[in-house]
């Protein structure tokens, strides 16, 4: 299985690129424009981060997708996120399905749920101290259901009480994580500092917003970010680059058609 | 079994728009969803059939945009779908709605069993799944939490109470609606979605399921909206209580017994 | 039926409650929907008739509760809730005695029976009504109801069928005080035998006062957040919820933490919920959990700090430590 820290080491980006929601009605033209994103991140060596039903929204499983568009599958290239939304049949779908396609980068996170989406039980994974299934349980459950596959990584939000995050963030490691993916920041974030003196050998990446629109970021992390101020995100992912060198880079929300090809020459 | 699920296509916020002159919702306002409750009657009908056998039919009455639905339910697993639509069906109450389904059925023929959602998230009157029954004169059993078929022509139903429940034998064909619970509705897959891209969903007009016109539509609907307003606007001040926890509750009682919640 | 003309719809006279009957018990939405009746027959110059269908009926006096009329069907073949056997029995009493008016309750048995009766008299019904008048200048009922989850009032009228049917959920109207001093007279009827052709079966019946209210359904929610603490937290907010019959909710950060399942959560990743009451404790109030529960009619909220945007968005804002209030709130409740 690869070291997580290689992409940080190698200077390779993360990536975000969204599957086409349930609710689309031009699926297959979403569908290509998928492919084409997907095929552009192999092309420059990066990880394509597939995400699963983000803000609770239903949209179709990266390896779905992968699947049926008979998309190349690196181990070290495709990270795919997985939360707590499914019923147990659909994990164990999942994981079996990422095992077969060669995805070994597993996001694991608590998820955005909804009405219309299940939700794992305590007793699908034999958990009997909890009464709601978290991250830390889904990863207890895939180290112990499907050990020495995956490479397995947790989210760390710097917008919630620190030692709450800490203290969550510890037994999300003790449960088997091995790397960090943080939520967006656009300037240095006191928890992440944190975080790093707390954890120096972990790999951490941090998730650059690649959006103009700040109004989003707010939604996204539910947290009010005024939004009067002029935000470059070029100039943000160069400052991030600055302030954190010795982590990796998340892009979220980059554009394809104009954004993406400056990227490219920003980590060197 | 053949099994007819009813579903219905409702807007995704209530957040809509009313046409002053019927007082119906302008539909095409506001993004439109599959019914929630239906979900449940679709995996139930799904369920069923991967049990038993037969076929699941999707039935909705609705505009033309209300054949999303029905291809919803076939990425589910449904085998077919039918949209009964035409500006006549236009403005039904719950009576001419419930008419016009239950013509439809007849017209689909041989069907053992109808499944509904308990209720519809915009109209809230879970009073069309009933309707259907009687209008077609079948037994009927409601707010259901299991279905289970027998070895004869019934099945046994686990219908919910405030304060219970009961189990009804209830002979076929027969009408069921189910209540969120029931069982977990699957997601639809990405092949299940490509699939319902090639589906062919026929449009019935009244003059295909034998409806008589003049029990359809707003002029068939025996109620008519009237008068349509917000609700009263909530107050803009916050009532703060302070002191030692017993003088807050005390407190509290009292502002609860003004407003004759006590 | 189709009453096109003020002739036909004058044959129509009175109106009637449809009596909620459990095991031989008449159940307190029947009284609730008496004093509601009875103001409507007043305005119309005429009579209430309450229909008691069931078996072995312990007949409290309806007649203090504005009842002329008690009409009854009382048979074993009553004693559970075969919602085809009633409508049938109801279409036959409507077609004979030719009501005006028809209030029901919305419950279980209500939503489930009335709705056939108004498909076989085609008449027209109106669910879940909080309001009901009489249009002055036709004498028509006006009922009035919430749709869009509760958006949108909307002022519903029949005007060509007859019976009107209304249905009105526990609760919404007040038991009016009783006049003991009232009379009426009782009429029996009886089940046909084409009365009982194509019914259902009751195999079993269960009873279970513990049942969990589901937040869609509950009155009060009593809702706990990252100031819970941890599952016991969540065991005080039980207590209370159950003290009132209510439903316990909670925020995103409980959920998350593991403190409560996924199916308490309010907010907009969880369950949008319109509750009469929601009492929010420890909760800051992100605006995902506000879009889940702002348009509840009344928020009261409980915090220690008394700066967090629910303490400013309640209608009640209570500064103080859940752990010490609660407990006093439900010794105030135990005094009543």
């Amino acid at each position: 299985m690869h070291d997580p820290k290689y992409h940080i080491t190698n200077k390779i980006y993360h990536v975000e690129i969204l599957p086409p929601k349930q609710e689309s009605t031009k699926l297959l033209e979403d569908l290509e424009i998928f492919k084409e994103k997907y095929l552009r991140v192999m092309d420059s060596g990066y990880c394509a981060c597939i995400t699963d039903n983000a803000m609770g929204l239903m949209a179709f499983q990266g390896h779905e997708i992968i699947e049926e568009m008979k998309l190349p599958v690196h181990p070290d290239q495709v990270m795919i996120h997985l939360n707590t939304f499914h019923t147990k049949a659909d994990l164990d779908n999942i994981l079996k399905s990422c095992m077969r396609l060669g995805i070994e980068s597993l996001l694991i996170i608590t998820g955005d749920g909804s009405d219309r989406l299940p939700k794992l039980q305590p007793s699908d994974l034999e958990e009997t101290d909890v009464e709601s299934v978290t991250s830390v349980e889904l990863l207890r459950y895939i180290q112990k259901a499907y050990p020495d596959t995956f490479v397995l990584g947790v989210a760390f939000n710097p917008y919630e009480p620190e030692e709450h995050e800490l203290e969550k963030m510890k037994r999300k490691l003790d449960a088997g994580a091995s790397f960090i993916i943080t939520q967006p920041i656009i300037e240095r974030n006191a928890q992440i500092d944190r975080l790093l003196t707390e954890y120096p050998d972990i790999p951490v990446t941090v998730e650059a917003w690649m959006s103009k629109k700040l109004s989003l970021l707010s939604d996204a992390i539910g947290y009010e970010i005024p939004a009067d101020m002029e935000y470059d995100p070029i100039a943000t992912l160069k400052m991030l680059h600055q302030i954190y060198p010795m982590c990796g880079v998340y892009l979220s929300l980059v554009g394809f058609k104009t954004q993406y090809d400056l990227v490219k020459d920003v980590w060197k | 079994m053949k099994i007819v699920v009813c579903i219905k296509q409702v807007p995704a916020s209530n957040d809509a728009k009313i046409d002053p002159e019927t007082k119906r919702i302008i539909r095409d306002a506001v993004k439109s969803i599959m019914n929630p409750f239906d979900n449940y009657a679709l995996e139930e009908g799904v369920r069923l059939r991967e049990k038993l056998g037969g076929e699941v039919i999707a039935l909705t009455m609705g505009p033309p945009s209300a054949e999303a639905v029905l291809r919803e339910a076939i990425a589910l697993g449904v085998d077919s779908g039918i949209l009964l639509s035409d500006r006549a069906f236009g403005g039904s109450d719950t009576w001419a709605t419930s008419y016009a389904l239950a013509k439809a059925i007849e017209r689909i023929g041989q069907v053992d069993l109808v499944i509904c959602g308990k209720q519809a998230i915009d109209g809230d009157t879970a009073q069309v799944g009933p309707g259907i029954a009687a209008h077609l004169d079948w037994q009927q059993a409601t707010y259901l939490m299991e279905i289970k078929p027998t070895d004869k022509n019934t099945i046994l139903t686990k219908r919910l109470h405030e304060n219970g429940y009961d189990i009804c034998e209830v002979t076929l064909p027969a009408v069921v609606t189910v209540v969120k619970g029931i069982n977990t509705p699957r997601v639809p897959t990405l092949k299940g979605r490509l699939a319902s891209l090639k589906a062919e969903i026929p449009t019935w007009k009244p003059e295909d399921i034998s409806a008589k016109t003049e029990q359809l539509g707003l002029n068939g609907s025996p109620t008519r909206v009237v008068k349509t307003e917000p609700p009263a606007p909530r107050t803009s001040s916050t009532i703060k209580i302070e002191g030692t926890p017993a003088q807050c509750a005390k407190e509290l009682v009292r502002q609860l017994r003004l407003r004759s919640i006590v | 039926m189709i009453t096109k003309t003020e002739t036909e719809k004058a044959n129509f006279r009175n109106v009637w409650v449809i009596g909620e009957v459990e095991d031989g018990t008449v159940l307190p939405v029947t009284l609730e929907l008496l004093g509601t009746a009875r103001e409507l027959a007043d305005k119309r110059g005429s009579e209430v008739w309450v229909i008691l269908l069931g078996s072995r009926i312990q007949n409290p006096n309806l007649f203090a509760y504005g009842a002329d009329v008690c009409m009854i069907i009382d048979d074993i073949r009553l004693q559970h809730f075969i919602d085809e056997l009633e409508a049938k029995l109801l279409s036959r009493l409507i077609e004979k005695y030719l009501p005006e008016i028809i209030l029901c309750g919305a419950t279980s048995r209500g939503r489930a029976l009335i709705p056939r009766v108004a498909v076989t008299s085609y008449c027209g019904l109106t669910a879940d009504c909080t309001q009901l008048d009489i249009d002055p200048n036709n004498g028509d009922l006006l009922q009035t109801r919430p749709a869009f989850g509760g958006n949108i009032l909307a002022t519903i009228r029949s005007s060509n069928h007859r019976p009107q049917i209304a249905s009105v959920r526990p609760r919404v109207m007040k038991i009016k005080q009783p006049d003991n001093d009232r009379d009426g007279i009782t009429i029996f009827e009886t089940i046909l035998p084409s009365d009982e052709i194509n019914n259902k079966k009751v195999v079993e019946v269960f009873h279970d006062s513990q049942s969990a209210i589901n937040l869609a359904d509950a009155e009060i929610i009593i809702a706990g957040g990252r100031g819970t603490h941890g599952k016991a937290g969540f065991e005080l907010l039980r207590q209370l919820a159950q003290k009132v019959g209510g439903a316990v909710g909670a925020s995103r950060a409980a959920v998350d933490s593991g403190w409560i399942p996924y199916t308490h959560q309010v907010g907009q990743t969880g369950q949008t919920v319109q509750t009469k009451i929601y009492i929010a404790c420890g909760i800051s109030g992100q605006i995902q959990h506000l879009v889940g529960m702002q348009s509840c009619d009344l928020i009261i909220a409980i915090d220690k700090n008394p700066d967090t945007p629910m303490m400013q968005m309640a209608d009640i804002a209570i500064t103080g430590d859940m752990f010490e209030i609660l407990p006093e709130l439900i010794n105030e409740i135990n005094l009543r």
